[in-house]
């Protein structure tokens, strides 16, 4: 019996060890950064530390409020993530459901196999395609002179942003996005497909019917996930994409952490700024959660 | 299937398959043409990219935008600390991913449950840009090789999509091999590794090509250049280049590099043929690649 404890602790032992790396790096880099949302509150030196400098309570809070550029964030920030998930959110699934349409497989595999690639490719990368097409004698322009439009430089003018941002997203993310919905279709019964042949029903009854219903529960799940994700744009590609020209609709959250936050060494205020974000994205994902629950007995937890 | 099919095809299903047939193909041509466009204006005269005529392929082959980057020491270098952070992350990330998510599937664990909570909370809280940096300067890895290898190579995601796949391995395995008297750590790294190559492939592949993509971390961690990773040179080369410094870097008032001085190049054919650089690997690998990713999307569907 002794024995046998021993054992156990022993090997209880030699897990807690191979826990111990993992453990310390999720302490070190998650939950010391948690810790260091303090700064929010205070005046931070770095010469005191975070827990020794000076408590101002929601001053940088209050801060931001009160300046006539928070307004103008927000509003980007929520539109370009409620435009994007509107446009990128059912792209692949419209995809994927074409895919599933495609009878010569063959030809399938081929634009699946390329549709996926841009996924892998760097957003660096991307934006300098972007830019390449989008100059004075870039594609873009190639194909409006078609047109008879004068060229125009797509970049500095706001009202193209989010077109480019949400366009290129999709160019990028649509067919990769489309590889779990495919999954989901390829789990349905092929004599599903028979029977309702039998019961005289078209293509699109069956696409309706079958596979739509096949891939729902995983549209929803997907769709919580993006709805909690909503305020995350993608800030990195912005800030290869935006210029001064475009702040007004570009200028999104996370863009302002970096560029006023750690290249001003406003670190306060724009901690506070990044902590009532996350706050608000927590709280759209536990409501998306809920309500998902309530419809369609779907949830995340 | 279609050979018993049934139900008889309606005109407007037909024009439905023609329109897909099409839709797919405008989908391949608006995939592929960017990236040919690119490689074309990569491999063109510089008189023809100033003058605009490349579209489909190159303009008076030549290879002087290629002869322009292989001379410059930040594209070697850019390439040296890319390999090194990318196997860098992915030998930490599967090890400590590993010997995190064994324990956690193992019952008599006692501190199980804690774990799995601990882990959950960063899924859903962080720290942000700020807080991070500010601890990275305290640690003193700023500016340093680490920054870009260690933070991110534990995620709970991860943990959670090993502990996954390892439940679904025989639990007769390691309970035999216990009984022979191995320790968990052997169990772990003789038994169930080997049965999760196809895990570890995937996951290796994912972190290589993520770490080879990534670029932030480096804008705001690393100061000095010849720590960059070749994506932040590739940035510096699309938003830095332009006509004065290659002339500075040819040297065109004698000096600087005669080769450079007899190949005429524009800051676009550089710049393209950079893209060109900056993304070979990844398409050099993406063929060996394909198998894996499908598989490692349902690993993250499972967990999802």
């Amino acid at each position: 019996m002794v024995k046998r404890a021993i054992q156990s602790f022993n090997n209880n032992r030699a897990l807690f060890l191979m826990v111990l790396p993992g453990f310390l790096v999720v302490l070190i880099f998650h939950y010391f950064p948690m810790y260091g949302i303090l700064m929010a509150f205070k005046n931070f030196s770095p010469r005191l530390g975070i827990w020794n400098s000076k408590w101002v309570g929601l001053t940088h809070f209050q801060g931001f409020f009160n300046n006539p550029l928070s307004g103008r964030l927000m509003t980007n920030t929520l539109l370009l993530g409620i435009y994007s998930l509107l446009w990128s959110f059912p792209a692949p699934i419209i995809l994927a459901l074409l895919f599933n349409e495609l009878r010569a497989l063959r030809y399938k595999k081929l634009v699946q196999t390329v549709s996926y690639f841009p996924y892998f490719i760097s957003v660096v990368v991307v934006c300098g395609m972007l830019r390449e097409m989008t100059s004075r004698e870039g594609l873009f322009n190639q194909i409006t002179a078609l047109f008879g439009r004068e060229p125009k430089m797509f970049l500095l003018e706001p009202k193209y942003f989010r077109t480019i941002f949400i366009a290129s997203g999709i160019w990028q993310g649509v067919g990769f996005g489309s590889i779990i919905y495919l999954a989901a279709l390829s789990g349905v019964d092929p004599e599903l497909y028979d029977v309702a042949d039998i019961d005289g029903a078209g293509r699109f009854m069956k696409m309706i019917h079958i596979s739509w219903q096949a891939i729902k529960p995983t549209t929803i799940v997907l769709l919580i996930f993006n709805l909690g994700g909503i305020l995350g744009t993608d800030f990195q590609k912005v800030l290869l994409l935006y210029t001064p020209d475009t702040y007004s609709v570009a200028d999104v959250i996370g863009t302002y952490v970096y560029r006023e936050g750690l290249l001003g060494g406003r670190y306060e205020s724009a901690t506070a700024i990044g902590l009532f974000m996350s706050a608000i994205s927590f709280v759209i994902l536990v409501l998306a959660n809920a309500i998902s629950r309530r419809l369609s007995e779907t949830s995340l937890w | 299937m279609s050979t018993r099919r049934r139900y008889q095809q309606k005109w407007h299903e037909t024009l439905f398959d023609l329109f897909n047939v099409l839709f797919m193909a405008g989908l391949l041509v608006v995939i592929i043409y960017p990236f040919l466009h690119i490689v074309s204006i990569s491999f063109s005269s510089e008189d023809s990219v100033v003058r605009n005529t490349v579209s489909f392929f190159p303009r008076g082959f030549n290879t002087s935008n290629y002869g322009y980057i292989l001379r410059d020491r930040m594209v070697y270098f850019g390439y040296r600390n890319s390999i090194f952070y990318a196997t860098g992350s992915t030998v930490l990330m599967l090890l400590f991913t590993s010997m995190m998510a064994y324990p956690l599937m193992i019952d008599a664990f006692p501190i199980k449950k804690f774990l799995t909570v601990y882990l959950s909370i960063t899924m859903f809280f962080g720290g942000g840009l700020i807080p991070s940096y500010v601890l990275m300067d305290q640690l003193g890895m700023i500016n340093t090789p680490w920054v870009m290898i260690i933070p991110g190579c534990v995620s709970a995601m991860t943990v959670f999509m090993f502990r996954t796949f390892f439940k679904n391995i025989p639990a007769e395995l390691r309970e035999s091999a216990q009984l022979d008297g191995a320790g968990h750590m052997a169990i772990l790294f003789r038994i169930v590794l080997p049965l999760s190559k196809a895990l570890l492939a995937t996951f290796a592949l994912f972190n290589i090509v993520g770490v080879w993509n990534s670029w932030f971390n480096g804008l705001v961690y690393l100061k000095s250049e010849e720590l960059y990773p070749l994506q932040l040179v590739l940035r510096s080369y699309l938003y830095k280049l332009d006509m004065t410094a290659i002339m500075r870097r040819a040297g065109a008032q004698g000096g600087g590099d005669a080769f450079l001085r007899n190949q005429p190049v524009s800051p676009k054919g550089v710049q393209m043929a950079m893209i060109v650089v900056a993304m070979f690997p990844v398409m050099m690998i993406y063929p060996f690649f394909q198998k894996y990713f499908v598989k490692g999307v349902m690993i993250g569907a499972i967990k999802g």
